[in-house]
């Protein structure tokens, strides 16, 4: 069998890249989350929050730890698989990394210490600028990552120019056209991320009966911010739906599901197609009639425009693209769905009681990642053939590695990564098990955050609270 | 201004940051394997644990640098040494994640304690394997890599993989005698005493063998005779004084000398490598990105790095002091 450098190559950046990105959005989610949480315990002094913040503060650190190592991979990756590519765009890209690197990975990797271990070795107020910092340290981060990728994605401010880009404007390139709004959607995905991770924790536990007080703060305060945040996401994706159809419309004509350049009238919605790219049609599509006019073009009898649009050697895969932006998009109405519900339960005062309703944040519980994965699907499946949109084709940027190192090394990767989600989602659900009242004891320490942390305290606290 | 320069600079520091402060991090990890004991292991990590995490961010630092200044030649080292730099990738992903997962259950704290001191190793020989490869000699077609990704394993490349592991293990010695208790101590002192025997040896085959076998490497010591000399008479110094030192009561001492060695060493490298940054073959300047790109990274550079290493050392003034028996939560 001859394999091709190029497939793999890709294969193992998408592998490489997906695994990453679930660990980040947990971590930057968290972190924000644990500091309005050490926040509210230090104005409020109750105990409830000091026990969420412990909680989550383990989870926390081994998505951190993940993220870290798979990260680290991903910051030689461009050159490992894809050495034109790094050649081209290094002087454009490779600058926002390393502002990434000197104001992020420094900043969060200088507290994160400070922040799990330091509890005894600075005051609470230290400590909890420590978790600022770090949270501070995430979104900076994020920043960065999301100008190097929406740049990709919109290049701007820069010229190919004797074999690699010449920058002509730092602030248009940073700023690029997608940025402004992909930013904030991919910051709204991680909190997201979080708030339902909470929830549903919760959730868990007030059916189960056990750790009532934590539970109920954890689903109040859960569907309390993911309720805020779904209608900003909607509301943020849909300018970056606008945004997108006017720089890559290749990208939403794949994720809509039509091939012909002009829909019918009225279009239908689909929600599922078997695309067959080479004929250039769908072998089979289900969708809801009206409602693609409706949503679309904002009128009852409008027609859509269709990947054929597009030449074919320029078209990214439809079915990725689609099947990407479903998933989302379905997960976002189930997650509006929960925040409408939420709502009404809490004006009814039966938030804590209902337990459809908590079985539901149950199994929404890792919503957000998933979410966030498929999200992340459209915009880059959409991208193709391009890595960098309209200027580098991926196929032109790959290393000048056989392919049979770069699938003993897939293979190297898949195996490792499997060790490390098995060992992460084993930890998470034994201290999800084990409950917020099973932590690690601690010795005793005086005139620090250590004593007021004691199971024992935080229990009485707990109970004191309600 | 000589723009390539100075981004050759920054990436030198952050790389002679990267192998003094992960490097003793890592020695730490080889040591584990000599250390049966559970409860002396937990506090080997544990003089570690706080740190570790931005130690290693100079290396992506240093990466990012090369990228971002020097594409061209991190478009030739990336795919040259594929396979040595993923297997230093996932070792060194195996041990960060050993420092989280190996807290979480007792039951399995061995196995993930084999795992750190097997990755350390691994990420510490692919690293030395690097080096090593470089000064061998890339197979260059312009600017693109043409040799094969097997090329790096060869005699040199090994023989200096295993030169840094000893390195790494010196100064990981160095940092337990310094940083832990009394039993401790004495396990680091006897593991210090071995190590720099072993790596003054290593270091002078390296320096004699490379010069056999690289033309460039010979042509560096015509050049600058003098310098080359008196940096190896001074690494050998220094080997000495840390052996020596381990018998002495200041116990910061032996620590100190194992960074002087690298400092030397990573000078020494530099005097045979300039002005190339691709050895013997593509200069700083041939590699280079457009100066805008330069210019934007050093501003940054300037700006920042102080703030990074000011909250870098106040990180470790919080865990200043002996390692606490039962960890840093006590």
């Amino acid at each position: 069998m001859k394999l091709d450098p190029a497939i793999i190559a890709r294969i193992q950046f998408a592998f490489t890249v997906s695994f990453h990105i679930i660990f980040p959005t947990i971590s930057i989610g968290l972190a924000s989350f644990l500091a309005i949480m050490e926040g509210l315990w230090l104005k409020t002094r109750d105990g409830v929050y000091l026990q969420i913040y412990r909680f989550w503060l383990n989870i926390f650190a081994m998505a951190f730890g993940v993220g870290v190592v798979t990260g680290l991979v991903l910051s030689f990756e461009f050159g490992l698989g894809f050495s034109r590519f790094a050649q081209i765009a290094g002087p454009a890209i490779g600058p926002l990394i390393a502002y990434e690197v000197l104001t992020s990975f420094f900043l969060e990797a200088g507290f994160l210490g400070i922040m799990l271990f330091g509890f005894n070795r600075v005051g609470p107020r230290l400590h909890f600028a420590a978790t600022c910092l770090v949270a501070t340290g995430t979104l900076l981060s994020a920043s960065w990552i999301l100008a190097a990728n929406s740049w990709m994605q919109t290049p701007s401010g820069a010229v190919y120019q004797d074999g690699h880009m010449v920058v002509t404007s730092w602030l248009h390139l940073i700023v690029n056209p997608s940025w402004l709004y992909r930013l904030p959607h991919m910051i709204n995905a991680a909190y997201l991320t979080a708030s339902f991770l909470v929830a549903g924790v919760g959730a868990r536990y007030l059916l189960q009966g056990k750790h009532l007080p934590f539970a109920r703060r954890s689903v109040a305060l859960g569907t309390a911010f993911a309720t805020v945040l779904i209608a900003g996401q909607v509301f943020i994706g849909d300018l970056l739906y606008g945004t997108m159809l006017k720089h890559q419309p290749a990208k939403m004509q794949a994720a809509e599901g039509f091939w012909e350049k002009e829909s019918a009238s009225p279009a239908p919605y689909y929600w599922i197609i078997v695309p067959d790219q080479k004929h250039q049609r769908n072998r089979f599509a289900w969708g809801t009639p009206y409602l693609g006019s409706i949503w679309l073009t904002h009128s009852l009898h409008g027609r859509v425009e269709g990947l054929k649009n597009t030449p074919p050697d320029l078209q990214p895969i439809m079915g990725m693209t689609f099947y990407g932006f479903r998933i989302m998009y379905g997960l976002a109405i189930v997650m509006f769905g929960v925040g409408v519900s939420s709502l009404w339960l809490r004006w009814k005062g039966r938030l804590f009681e209902s337990r459809w309703f908590l079985r539901t944040l149950v199994v929404m519980t890792p919503s957000g990642i998933v979410a966030t994965l498929a999200g992340w699907y459209l915009a880059e499946t959409g991208r193709q053939p391009w890595v960098i949109y309209g200027i580098l084709k991926t196929v032109d940027a790959i290393s000048p590695v056989p392919a049979r190192a770069l699938l003993s090394t897939l293979i190297a990767f898949a195996c490792i990564y499997a060790v490390f989600m098995a060992a992460f989602l084993f930890f998470t659900f034994r201290l999800i098990r084990r409950g917020p009242t099973q932590l690690t004891s601690h010795a005793e320490a005086s005139g620090s955050l250590k004593n007021a942390l004691r199971p024992q305290v935080l229990d009485q606290a707990a109970v004191g609270g309600r | 201004m000589d723009l390539p320069l100075f981004s050759a600079c920054f990436a030198a520091a952050a790389l002679t940051l990267y192998v003094m402060l992960d490097g003793f991090d890592l020695g730490v990890g080889v040591l584990l394997f000599f250390q049966k004991r559970d409860a002396a292991r937990n506090h080997m990590i544990d003089s570690i644990t706080p740190t570790w995490d931005g130690n290693e961010t100079w290396l992506v630092m240093t990466g990012i640098i090369l990228f971002t200044a020097f594409p061209i030649a991190y478009g030739i080292i990336m795919p040259a040494f594929y396979l040595p730099i993923i297997i230093m990738l996932l070792s060194l992903g195996l041990r960060g994640v050993s420092f989280e997962f190996r807290v979480q259950m007792k039951a399995l704290r061995r196995q993930w304690d084999t795992v750190f001191g097997i990755a350390s190793l691994i990420a510490a020989l692919m690293q030395g394997l690097i080096v090593g490869g470089l000064l061998q000699g890339v197979e260059l077609e312009g600017k693109r890599f043409t040799g094969s990704v097997t090329d790096v394993f060869r005699p040199l490349p090994l023989l200096i993989g295993v030169t840094l592991v000893f390195g790494y293990c010196v100064l990981g010695a160095g940092w337990l005698i310094y940083k832990s208790n009394a039993v401790i101590r004495q396990f680091a002192r006897a593991s210090l005493r071995a190590t720099s025997v072993g790596l003054i040896l290593l270091f002078g085959y390296g320096c004699a063998y490379s010069a056999i076998i690289q033309s460039g490497v010979r042509l560096a010591w015509a050049l600058h005779t003098v310098p080359l000399s008196a940096i190896i008479i001074f690494v050998t110094l220094a080997g000495v004084a840390a052996l020596v030192s381990t018998w002495s009561k200041i116990t910061v001492l032996p620590f100190v000398f194992g960074l002087s060695i690298f400092l030397l060493g990573i000078a020494g490298l530099s005097v045979v490598v300039f002005p190339n940054i691709i050895p013997f073959r593509l200069s700083l300047w041939d590699a280079a990105s457009p100066s805008a790109s330069q210019e934007f990274l050093l501003v940054g550079a300037t700006l920042v790095t102080p703030v990074v290493l000011a909250y870098s050392a106040f990180a470790y003034w919080v865990f200043r002091g002996r390692t606490p028996e039962k960890g840093w939560e006590q």
